[in-house]
C-alpha cells in the first residue's frame, strides 16, 4: 500500500495535478509519525502508511502556511475524509480544490506514555464500521478487505470502544458524571492542542481566543476549563466525524473524544444525522425537517 | 560511606511534613499517566523515577493561573486587594533533574527589571528533591545542554534509587539537609544513575548557524506540520511566558496571569492587525532563537534542559529535539560548503 501511495502521489506531482501532498512521515524523535509536505516528486519514500498515522492531516488544508503551497493532495483515512467533506459542505474548502487520497485502514493503535504504540487499536477504530474513505479521488487498499472489516465490525459497533465508555458514562448518575468530567477538566491546561489538531476547529478567531469582551476564561481554573471543553463540544455537535485527533493531541490525556461522541452519538440517535457521510448534505444545526420530533418547529 | 532511606522513612518523613501544614508535591497517577500534584495523603504519590510525566514542576513555582490582585467596586470607589505571598513550606519529591535544573535558569529572568514575589516566594519556600533517572527514553537529550540523569542542578537533595526499594540519599544544599536530617541510615551501598542520554548534534554549532540565519527557508519548511498550539510550551519547564488578563464582573473581579505561548497567532498579533510573526515558521523560529540565542545572551543560560517533554506531548511529532536534529542538518551543510 505504501508504495501504490508513492507512486500516486509521484504521478500526481510530475503531472502536476498537485503542487503539494499532504501526508504522513516518520518526521518525530525515534521516527515518530506525524505530518509532512512534500512538493517534490523525487521526495515521495518520505511518505509512509501505517497503524501509528493517529493524525487527522485535513487540519493543514486551512492552515494559511499550507494553503500557500498551492493546490493540495491530502492522504485520509475514512474518518479524516469525513472532516474533509464537512470542510466542503461548510463552504471552507472546495471539493475541486483538494485531490484526496484515500487510504484503507485496517485500524490505528493507541501510544503508550512513552508514545511507543501499544497493540491496542483506538476506542473509534474498535466500532468502525467505514474502513474505506469515501468521497475520495482516488483508494488505496483492498476494498473488499475493508468490506469485510466493516462487516466483522457491524454488530457490535455501538457496544464496543469507546461506545462502550458512553455506556459506562450514561449508567452514572449525574453527580458521579460531573465528577468524572471534573477531573478530566482539571487536568487542562489550556494548551489548544484539541482545537489546533481539530479539522473542524477552523474559526480564525475562536472565541477562547476572544478579548474584546473576554467571553469565556483564558485561565485554566476549573471553572474557565469548564467553559472551554463544554463551549468547544458544543460548537462541534452534529459536526465532529468522531476521527479522535482532539484526544490524541491532548498532553492531559483529557477524553475529549468521549464528550464529543456523546454529542455525535445524540445527534444520531435524534436526527438520524452522522456528520461528514455526504457531500453537499446540509449541517444538522442550520437546518430543520418537518420529521424532527420536538413539536415547536411545526 | 553513603546514606540510605527507606521507602517507608521517606513516606513517613513526607507525611510528616504534610501534618504539618507543608505543601507537598510528589508524582501521582491519574489513569494511566503520571502527574505532578500537590498531595494530602502520601500513599497518592508514586515513588520510583520515570521518564514520563503529564506536567513539569513548573507550575508549582510558575503556576499556570495566578491571581495578581483582586478589585471590588462600590460607587466610584475601587478596593484593591494584593494577592496574598506564597508563605508555606513547600516540599517537591520525585522530579526529574531536568526538571529542577530549569528552576536556576528561571531565578534571573524572575529578579530581572522586576523582582517576581510571586516566583520569588515560592523558590525561597520551598525544597527540590529529585529522583536519579534509571532509564532515558529517545526524547531524552539533557547531555546536549549541559544536563546529566544524575545532574543536581537545581536540586536540594538527589535521590538514587537502590534495587531493595530504598533509596541513597545526597544531599546538595542546607535545605536537603534539613529535610533528610535524622532521617538516614548509613550504608556501604550506593546508587547509580543511568547512562546518560546520547546525541548526535551540537548545539553550539546550531546556535551559531541560527545567529546567520535569521531568513533561511528552512524556518518555513520544518514547521509546515506545527499547528500552532501551546503544549509544547505548558509543558516546557522552562517556557515561562504568561499574559495578563482580568476577569470577573464590571463590580467585582481579578487580574490573573495565565501562561501563554509564542507559538499561537495571537501571541503577536496588535491591534491594528498586523502581525510581526505571521507565519508558523517565524514563530518557530522565534522559540528555537529565545531558547538558544537569546536567553543565552542575556542570561548566560539556554532556555532548555534536554528534557524532551515539548517532543514527547506534541500531537504532530515535532517538538525542541527534531527542530534541533533538522537544524543540525543544515548547520553541518553550511559549515561543509
Amino acid at each position: 500500500m505504501e508504495t501504490e501511495l508513492r507512486n500516486a502521489i509521484r504521478k500526481l506531482l510530475e503531472e502536476k495535478t498537485v503542487d503539494v501532498a499532504i501526508g504522513y512521515g516518520r518526521v518525530g524523535v525515534n521516527g515518530a509519525v506525524g505530518a509532512t509536505f512534500v512538493t517534490n516528486p523525487d521526495d515521495v519514500d518520505r511518505l509512509v502508511w501505517n497503524n501509528e498515522c493517529r493524525q487527522n492531516l485535513a487540519t493543514h488544508l486551512t492552515r494559511a502556511e499550507i494553503k500557500k503551497l498551492g493546490k493540495p493532495a491530502i492522504v485520509v483515512k475514512a474518518c479524516d475524509a469525513r472532516a474533509v467533506v464537512v470542510l466542503c459542505n461548510e463552504a471552507q474548502i472546495k471539493r475541486e480544490d483538494v485531490y484526496v487520497i484515500g487510504v484503507v485502514c485496517d485500524g490505528i493503535e493507541t501510544a503508550d506514555a512513552a508514545g511507543n504504540k501499544t497493540g491496542a487499536l483506538m476506542g473509534k477504530c474498535l466500532s468502525c464500521v467505514e474502513h474505506a474513505a469515501k468521497n475520495v479521488d482516488l483508494l488505496i487498499g483492498d476494498e473488499a478487505a475493508a468490506k469485510a472489516l466493516d462487516e466483522k465490525n457491524a454488530p457490535n459497533a455501538k457496544s464496543v470502544g469507546h461506545y462502550e465508555k458512553l455506556a459506562k458514562l450514561r449508567a452514572m448518575s449525574q453527580k458521579e458524571r460531573f465528577e468524572y468530567w471534573r477531573e478530566q477538566f482539571s487536568k487542562c491546561i489550556r494548551c489548544h492542542a484539541c482545537r489546533q489538531n481539530c479539522p473542524l476547529c477552523y474559526c480564525n478567531r475562536c472565541v477562547a481566543d476572544k478579548n474584546r469582551p473576554t467571553r469565556i476564561d483564558t485561565s485554566s481554573s476549573l471553572k474557565g476549563n469548564f467553559a472551554w471543553n463544554i463551549l468547544r463540544a458544543f460548537h462541534l455537535a452534529g459536526r465532529c466525524v468522531g476521527c479522535g485527533a482532539c484526544a490524541a493531541a491532548c498532553p492531559a490525556g483529557i477524553e475529549l473524544d468521549l464528550l464529543n461522541l456523546t454529542l455525535a452519538n445524540a445527534a444520531e440517535d435524534q436526527f438520524g444525522y452522522v456528520s461528514g457521510k455526504e457531500l453537499g448534505e446540509l449541517p444538522l444545526i442550520g437546518t430543520y425537517s418537518p420529521t424532527d420530533k420536538e413539536e415547536f418547529i411545526r | 560511606m553513603s546514606h540510605i532511606i527507606t521507602l517507608e522513612q521517606l513516606k513517613k518523613t513526607l507525611a510528616d511534613k504534610i501534618s504539618s501544614g507543608a505543601q507537598v508535591v510528589a508524582p501521582t497517577l491519574r489513569g494511566e499517566l503520571a502527574f505532578f500534584q500537590k498531595i494530602d495523603d502520601v500513599n497518592q504519590a508514586v515513588l520510583e523515577p520515570r521518564v514520563r510525566f503529564q506536567n513539569s514542576i513548573k507550575e508549582f513555582f510558575f503556576p499556570r493561573h495566578e491571581t495578581i490582585f483582586s478589585f471590588v467596586r462600590q460607587g466610584s470607589d475601587v478596593q484593591l486587594v494584593d494577592a496574598p505571598e506564597f508563605d508555606v513550606e513547600q516540599i517537591v519529591v520525585g522530579a526529574r533533574p531536568c526538571d529542577a535544573a530549569s528552576l536556576p535558569i528561571l531565578d534571573p529572568l524572575f529578579a530581572w527589571d522586576y523582582q517576581d514575589r510571586f516566583f520569588q516566594s515560592r523558590r525561597a519556600k520551598s525544597t527540590v528533591v529529585v529522583f536519579a533517572c534509571k532509564t532515558s527514553d529517545a526524547h531524552c537529550f539533557c547531555t546536549a545542554v549541559g544536563g546529566a540523569p544524575d545532574s543536581t542542578n537545581g536540586a536540594d537533595a538527589i535521590l538514587f534509587a537502590l534495587d531493595d526499594g530504598s533509596f541513597e540519599v545526597r544531599c546538595v544544599t542546607d535545605k536537603g539537609k534539613a529535610l533528610f536530617s535524622g532521617k538516614t541510615q548509613e550504608s556501604d551501598k550506593t546508587g547509580a544513575a543511568c547512562a546518560p542520554p546520547s546525541v548526535d548534534f551540537d548545539v553550539e554549532k546550531i546556535a551559531t548557524w541560527i545567529r546567520g540565519n535569521f531568513a533561511s527557508p528552512v524556518w518555513e519548511e520544518i514547521s509546515y506540520r506545527c499547528v500552532g498550539c501551546g503544549a509544547c510550551a505548558f509543558v516546557c519547564p522552562t517556557c515561562h511566558c504568561f499574559d495578563i488578563v482580568d476577569e470577573g464582573s464590571y463590580s467585582k473581579g481579578k487580574r490573573v496571569k495565565n501562561w501563554d505561548s509564542c507559538q499561537t497567532v495571537l501571541f503577536t498579533l496588535h491591534a491594528s492587525g498586523h502581525n510581526p510573526r505571521a507565519t508558523q515558521g517565524a514563530r518557530q523560529r522565534q522559540r528555537m532563537m529565545h531558547k538558544f540565542v537569546i536567553y543565552p545572551d542575556k542570561f548566560n543560560a539556554k532556555l532548555c534542559t534536554g528534557c524532551g517533554a515539548c517532543s514527547r506531548s506534541c500531537g504532530v511529532s515535532f517538538g525542541v529535539r527534531p527542530a534541533l536534529e533538522e537544524l543540525a542538518k543544515v548547520a553541518n551543510q553550511s559549515e561543509n560548503n
